[in-house]
């Protein structure tokens, strides 16, 4: 039993590796703004609140697989919440829709400050394929305030914890007064 | 059928698409005869403006008859002073979210239909304004009413049962978890579910309607993006349509490397879905383990094509890539996911709790299905054979050896032995396809498209059947882009399936239904 155990801490190989280009580019991430709520700080642990805003649902399965056992976001001190109350971030995919621009609103309203808002993928920054149709209002930027972009259509998981990470690391060091 | 055909005005046929023009009032005779008497399928229904042609509108309906390769396309015009027409809800269930979809995009009214409610727009968008008219503008001030919901100029009225105990549950459209935006409405006896209403189209983008815009080439990025896990046979779907359209055929290669991603696409959405519904019952070891075995397809299909989902391979004349190159690395992971999907099963089937749960919850019965024109694995765990690989052979399925997995119960168990069984089948079809050699280019160059040219395209996704339609203008570029998800006609079985459940098991069969709201939502 006890070989086992010392067998299996020791073994850190597992059966599905990271994708290679794990190390991601530094592109993918763009702090737009950053207010005076950064001083407070997020002391390296954040709930996220995820809204689907009318995306193809690409995003959400990204953003299912952080939490599956190769990604592993947990480890971060980023997990995702089922209450914008509890939530640091709000996360948000899709191009926002008319029909759910009110509720993204709401969302949005119902956080608790000191807060951020990513918006995630190609759609929820500028509408991306969807941009100039009728029911859409072309990214999150045109309903609520947003912080920061992570690019890609969708962004791969690997892409997205980059991403986040960074923008911890950015918090936690007060650098993100960009602007 | 010879009854059908003394009635018509005008008959042609194009490939496997046997249009027939008939009048208005005999719409409803027509469709009882082919639905009652025939046995056929309504697999679509929709309304397109062709007022720059003849200066009518047209509503066409798609059937099929089991055993015959034909599509019978159904079709009547309507003018801009005679909107009307015979509404055949009553006769054929699954009509009733076409009907009401045509009303709200076009302004054409279902005579008779038993729901006058809006489908598509919520409150706040203008009435008598009908995006996929030509001549449909819409005003800033009234877009940004709609987005913020200010003006009530539709409202909406949910059904409400009334009586001792009964009380209302309403959920989202944000949810808990990460999944898509949509309303769902439960009134509840105790715990138990006595009626649901679902309100949908939260996702609505006027994808339909963007196609219009973009044009043929740039429309194949779109249609992959109208439902994410699904994204290769959307492609795949819109592409035959656009080919058909041109009359080109592609080459065998084209056909190969479709198909194998195709039934990629399927094996990881199943084993995907298989692992989900541990989420649904709290087995989180099986969730994990299912969540593992898709990553590393996923990453396999990233290698490939450069895309997790599968998207930028299909061209419109075929494939930019030759996949069948990359035959060692599938080989190998493939290898490795079965063994580890074996052993998910094993622990899965060996789980009494778990399975106590699947059994007989979220029973949905043949004959609603069947009214319904329910698709996909739904129909098939309810004893439907509806697989549009074996009716309807497209790219390689002809050649192919498989099985069609049908089981009679219904309930989240079935369902989630269909997916267990088509995933293995899928596997089989990829190591097959990978023996052999194709002759060809990847893609070949498309003709142009005559105008006022029309076709269908259809793809058997991991949900269901999938079909476009599209017309072309007498400029070759797109004059209307119908397309209907398999989503769209399993979302009004849902409610049905959870009649009679435990609201703690509602959860669990919708994971087993896994039903796409973007593709829904147009």
């Amino acid at each position: 039993m006890i070989k086992e155990i010392l067998k299996n801490l020791l073994t850190k190989k597992s059966a599905i590796p990271f994708p290679e280009d794990f190390k991601g580019n530094n592109e993918m991430l763009e702090i737009i703004s950053s207010k005076k709520k950064i001083e407070t700080g997020f002391k390296r642990s954040i709930k996220i609140r995820q809204v689907d805003s009318g995306s193809c649902n690409a995003c959400e399965w990204e953003c299912t697989a952080l939490s599956n056992p190769i990604y592993d976001i947990q480890r971060f001190g980023i997990d995702f919440t089922a209450s914008p109350r509890h939530a640091d971030i709000l996360l948000v995919t899709g191009p926002v829709s008319r029909q759910m621009e009110l509720a993204l609103r709401k969302t949005y309203l119902a956080m608790p400050e000191p807060k951020l808002v990513v918006a995630c993928g190609d759609c929820a920054i500028d509408g991306g394929i969807y941009k100039g149709s009728y029911a859409v209002t072309n990214g999150a930027a045109n309903v609520i305030p947003v912080d920061c972009c992570i690019k890609g259509c969708p962004p791969s998981p690997s892409d997205i914890i980059q991403a986040l990470k960074k923008l911890l690391d950015a918090l936690a060091d007060n650098k993100a007064q960009i602007k | 059928m010879d009854k059908i055909l003394a009635k018509a005005k005008r008959t042609k046929e194009y490939l496997n698409e046997y249009y027939i023009e008939i009048k208005k009032n005999d719409f409803k005779e027509v469709c009882s005869y082919l639905s009652h008497d025939k046995n056929a399928i309504l697999r679509m229904m929709f309304g397109t403006d062709e007022r720059e042609i003849d200066g009518t509108f047209k509503i066409y309906s798609v059937f099929t008859i089991y055993g015959n390769e034909r599509f019978f396309i159904i079709y009547f015009s309507l003018t801009e002073e005679d909107n009307a027409f015979p509404s055949i809800t009553h006769d054929i269930p699954a009509a009733h979210w076409y009907e009401r979809e045509i009303k709200d995009m076009l302004g054409l009214i279902p005579d008779g239909h038993p729901d006058t409610r809006s489908l598509v727009f919520h409150d706040a968008f203008p009435k008598d304004s009908y995006p996929l008219r030509k001549d449909w503008n819409i005003s800033d001030a009234d877009l940004e009413e709609w987005g913020k919901g200010i003006a009530k100029k539709r409202p909406y009225n949910f059904m409400e049962v009334k009586g001792e105990g009964i009380y209302e549950i309403p959920v989202g459209p944000v949810h808990a978890g990460i999944i898509e935006p949509g309303h769902f409405r439960f009134s509840a006896v105790g715990e138990t579910i006595f009626f649901l209403e679902s309100r949908l189209f939260y996702t609505h983008k006027g994808t339909e309607k963007h196609f219009e815009k973009l044009g043929f080439t740039e429309g194949v990025k779109l249609a992959e993006r109208i439902s994410g896990t699904s994204s290769y046979s959307y492609s795949c779907a819109y592409c035959m349509a656009v080919e058909r359209m041109t009359g080109a055929e592609i080459t065998e290669k084209a056909k190969a490397v479709r198909t194998l991603l195709i039934e990629l696409e399927r094996l990881y959405n199943h084993i995907g879905d298989i692992g989900n519904m541990c989420a649904g019952t709290g087995l989180q070891v099986g969730y994990a383990k299912g969540a593992a075995i898709k990553e590393s397809l996923m990453q396999l299909n990233e290698r490939l094509t450069g895309s997790r989902y599968l998207r930028g391979v299909n061209i419109i004349g075929g494939v930019n890539k030759d996949i069948l190159l990359c035959k060692d690395d599938i080989f190998s992971t493939l290898s490795m996911a079965i063994k580890k999907y074996k052993e998910l099963m094993k622990l899965l089937l060996g789980t009494v709790s778990h399975v106590e749960r699947l059994e007989n919850t979220g029973r949905l019965s043949k004959e609603i299905a069947q009214k319904l024109g329910v698709t996909g694995v739904a129909a098939r765990a309810s004893g439907i054979e509806d697989d549009l690989r074996k009716t309807h052979p497209h790219l390689l399925y002809e050649r192919l050896a498989f099985e069609e997995h049908v089981m009679s119960k219904g309930d989240v168990l079935a369902r989630m032995m269909i997916r267990a069984e088509e995933a293995e089948c899928s596997i089989s079809i990829i190591s097959s396809l990978l023996e052999n050699k194709y002759k060809g280019d990847p893609a070949v160059q498309p003709n142009n498209i005559p105008g006022y040219s029309s076709a269908l395209g259809f793809a058997e996704t991991p949900h269901g059947s999938l079909f476009f339609w599209i017309k072309a203008d007498k400029n070759g570029r797109p004059l209307r882009v119908k397309f209907r998800s398999p989503s769209f006609c399993n979302w009004p079985a849902v409610p049905f399936a959870v009649h009679g459940n435990i609201v703690p098991d509602f959860p669990l069969c919708n994971k087993s239904f896994n039903l796409s709201y973007s593709g829904c939502d147009m």
